[in-house]
């Protein structure tokens, strides 16, 4: 079973605190709503016990991608919040270590997943920087 | 200089060879390199599942000298890149491409580590290994039967034999 809520992206760590001793992060699920100028965030938690579902979701600006980190309340979002930066280059204030994770650490071109990314040749050729035997 | 056969040596009724101790060498080296291949194992996909098949005694690459027992690039002669290369997978494999010792050859496995493959379309994928690393057999398929990998790598011994490879002429 799923419940979904949506809540204001300042209330997220008040929310997850409220979930931390039941709950686990499942997935963190972003989304590109390009027409409406937003970010859409989906925090999904299961319960440790009956593996309910939790949908906490949040819209954050598309031209202001701040949110507050929850990766000291659960340390599973560590790796979701740098994979939410890499591919959509969303700041999660209060992140340690906020650098990309699966995409080189010296790529230049912006965030892939956004829906405005073009993929065009410079890109498909790049290799890197001093990337020869 | 002219490689003897067996059957040259047959049709020698005694005499003598006449050779230089330096070329003598040389060509012992080069025959005897080219039979002990040891490839270093890089698997990232499903071309990295054939390879294991290619291992296994129904193509046998051991009766060729091709022997997966390399566990480190220190001790391999030659790289098996099989499988697609990412452009961050692309830095962490010239790293072991630098680590490996001289004489040192590359195989390209598959479609995607010739081209992009699949994901030649792709922000995420190297175009061909090609760009980043001296290439010296290709071997084509999506994925390639195992009997593939063993004609490249007799086809790679035999570059080896004649001195066919250009970085490698007159190595020792």
């Amino acid at each position: 079973m799923i419940n979904y809520k949506e809540i204001k992206s300042e209330e997220l760590r008040k929310e997850a605190e409220e979930l931390k001793d039941k709950y686990f992060l499942f997935s963190i699920i972003v989304v590109d709503r390009i027409n409406e100028g937003k970010f859409e965030l989906n925090y999904l938690f299961e319960n440790k016990e009956n593996a309910d579902l939790i949908n906490l979701k949040t819209f954050i600006l598309r031209n202001d991608p701040k949110i507050d980190s929850i990766s000291d309340i659960f340390p599973a979002a560590d790796y979701e919040e740098r994979e939410a930066y890499d591919m959509f280059g969303i700041i999660f204030t209060g992140h340690k270590n906020l650098k990309r994770i699966l995409l080189p650490e010296d790529w230049p071109f912006g965030y892939p997943l956004r829906k405005d990314f073009v993929i065009n040749d410079e890109i498909r050729n790049w290799t890197g920087t001093d990337l020869r035997w | 200089m002219k490689e003897i056969t067996f059957e040259d040596f047959s049709k020698l009724e005694g005499g003598f060879l006449l050779t230089k101790a330096k070329e003598l060498a040389h060509w012992l080296i080069k025959k005897g390199r080219s039979k002990s291949l040891w490839p270093l194992t890089f698997a990232t996909s499903c071309c990295g599942i054939e390879m294991m098949s290619f291992g296994a005694s129904k193509t046998d690459p051991d009766r060729a000298g091709i022997l997966f027992i390399a566990d480190s690039p220190r001790y391999a002669d030659a790289i098996f890149v099989s499988g697609t290369i990412t452009k961050k997978m692309a830095n962490r494999l010239l790293v072991l491409y630098n680590q490996m010792p001289n004489p040192k050859y590359v195989i390209a496995v598959g479609a995607c580590t010739i081209s992009g493959g699949l994901y030649h379309h792709s922000y995420s994928v190297l175009l061909g290994i090609d760009k980043i690393l001296p290439v010296d057999v290709y071997i084509h398929g999506c994925p390639p039967r195992p009997e593939q990998f063993l004609e490249a790598g007799l086809k790679l011994q035999e570059l080896i034999k004649n001195d066919k490879i250009e970085r490698y002429k007159g190595y020792i």
